[in-house]
């Protein structure tokens, strides 16, 4: 006889994207369910089949993909712009221990002001454009990006920076050969932070001034009392800040790959 | 040729009073030479091989290194592995000649070379963290090999390996240094490795850290299976032990 024991096989796993579908649907049954037994007057809580209708005319009438446009736009170069400044930033002061002592006061000044209520500042500084919106976006990506990379590059160990000392490597291949993909796990922590930062504050720019995005489109629902409107705009944000997570996961996937 | 004159060490220790990790040594290496130097552990071998690289600047002393017009005349292999872990194992062995401007065929032909020579084929394409101790570090002595370095400093080398292995990396550094004619610094435990591979022998004592004894190894080169049987070779293991004790 074998003395072989069958390994029970682990259960069958349906891919997680089947899950996460079921969870939405449970919740837009409920919700359906609320609204027809309590008799919700639509401005209060409209039913899903009326926002799905709102997305579906804001489609037709192209205000979809404008709006949507513009606030994805600013997103990203924001978010751009906030994480190379973040990490042009962070490189310089975790070299340079003076700087760091000079400005540690001001940045954890900058940092912890909470950017929402410099908001007004930027429009009144950079107008109602894009420029006041890009401007709020980086201010909130810029620190956690910054931080990080000051957390990162102190974190990179002693001896990989002795090993680019005997190859007589110049700072800028140290830089970008050793100390960068060392503290790239570091800089992802902060990049994630900054990412949804740079949704929040891109919705809240197009709040305040302009008459383009999904935070526009917000406070005219809002304003115009457009229930099924504004959901449809949150359900659009909620999409965006989504997309955004995920290709961020998807290039860190990429560049993180020798982690495991 | 590597001169140390009167070159000592100190450090804080870990209360922040003063430790004697290297009292004044002198020592000249000429060009060419095979050094070993053997000690018990924590008589400064490490200090006294990083402070020749310039990892670590001496408390006292001058160390002046003649190398010849060369943009990286040292190559360090470090006691502990020093890989980049992002970087496959060949790559890793490419990475000095990748910054250092070498054309990626010539490159890859070398790594590919020396990947052959330290016993790594099959695993080119292989992380640090997929490697074994002893992997990693014939992995990262194939790196310091690379750029051809002339002079070649290494910190227990072959302390993780097998026996066997260890006696085929030692001929094979033997036919190196020939080759090349190479100033090695090769810092061991083993009596054996340093009476087998060197010209020269540095014995140190501990506490503080200090030069015993140097001897002249004039067992007759090329050096091999012969050497073993060779007496004479088994009298400097004896001193050498002698002197550790
Ligand atoms: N960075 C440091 N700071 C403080 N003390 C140090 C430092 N590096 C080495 N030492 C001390 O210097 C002495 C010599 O250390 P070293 O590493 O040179 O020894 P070693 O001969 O290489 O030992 P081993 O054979 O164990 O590698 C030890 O007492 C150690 O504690
Ligand atoms: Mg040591």
């Amino acid at each position: 006889m074998s003395d072989a024991v069958a390994v029970p096989s682990a259960p069958r796993r349906v891919p997680p994207i089947v899950d996460h579908l079921a969870g939405i649907v449970a919740i837009v049954i409920a919700w359906q369910v609320y609204v027809t037994a309590t008799d919700a007057p639509a401005y209060m809580l409209p039913a899903p089949g009326a926002v799905g209708g709102a997305l579906a005319d804001l489609a037709i009438s192209g205000a979809l993909w404008r709006d949507l446009g513009f606030t994805f736009g600013n997103v990203v170069f924001g978010l751009v712009l906030g994480a190379l400044a973040g990490f042009a930033l962070g490189f310089v002061l975790a070299k340079s221990p003076t700087l760091e002592r000079w400005l540690d006061g001001p940045i954890l000044l900058l940092q912890t002001a909470p950017k929402i209520a410099l908001a007004p500042l930027f429009v009144i500084w950079f107008g109602f454009g894009t420029t006041s919106k890009i401007v709020l976006i980086v201010s909130l990506v810029l620190f956690p990006v910054l931080v990080a990379t000051i957390v990162g590059l102190r974190g990179v160990p002693q001896n990989a920076l002795e090993l680019a000392r005997i190859l007589k490597l110049t700072t800028w291949q140290r830089l970008m050969r050793v100390e960068l993909p060392m503290a790239l796990p570091e800089i992802f922590i902060g990049l994630r932070i900054g990412a949804v930062q740079a949704v929040v504050g891109a919705i809240l720019g197009e709040w305040m001034s302009g008459k383009l995005g999904l935070g526009h489109l917000m406070t005219f629902a809002s304003a115009t009392y457009k229930t099924p409107l504004l959901f449809a705009a949150v359900l659009l944000t909620v999409a965006l800040g989504i997309a955004v997570h995920v290709s961020l996961e998807a290039a860190e996937r990429c560049l993180l790959r020798w982690k495991q | 040729m590597i001169t140390i004159e009167a070159v000592s060490k100190r450090f804080a220790g870990p209360k922040g009073e003063p430790v004697d990790a290297l009292t004044p040594v002198d020592l000249t290496i000429p060009a060419g030479q095979f050094l070993s130097i053997v000690g018990p552990s924590g008589c400064g071998k490490s200090t006294l091989l990083r402070i020749i690289a310039g990892l670590e600047t001496p408390s006292d002393g001058k160390l002046t290194i003649a190398a010849t017009g060369v943009a990286r005349p040292i190559g360090f292999v470090f006691q502990e592995p020093v890989l980049l872990p992002w970087l496959s194992t060949l790559a890793n062995i490419r990475f000095p000649l990748d910054t250092g401007g070498v054309p990626r065929a010539e490159a890859d032909a070398t790594a590919h070379r020396l990947i052959k020579m330290v016993g790594l084929q099959g695993f080119e394409d292989a992380l640090p963290h997929q490697l074994s101790g002893g992997m990693r570090q014939r992995a990262a002595i194939a790196r310091a090999l690379s750029y051809d370095p002339p002079i070649l400093l290494m910190d227990e080398p072959f302390g993780a390996l097998d026996l066997l292995t260890r006696d085929r990396m030692n001929d094979e550094l033997l036919q190196i240094w020939r080759a090349t004619k190479k100033t090695i610094v090769f810092v061991t435990h083993s009596v054996e490795e340093a009476a087998y591979l060197s010209d020269r022998v540095v014995v140190m004592s501990a506490r503080p850290g200090r030069v015993r004894a140097i001897h002249d190894v004039d067992l007759p080169h090329p050096r091999g299976e012969a050497t073993k049987l060779d007496p004479r070779f088994h009298q400097f293991m004896a001193t050498f032990r002698r002197e550790l004790k």
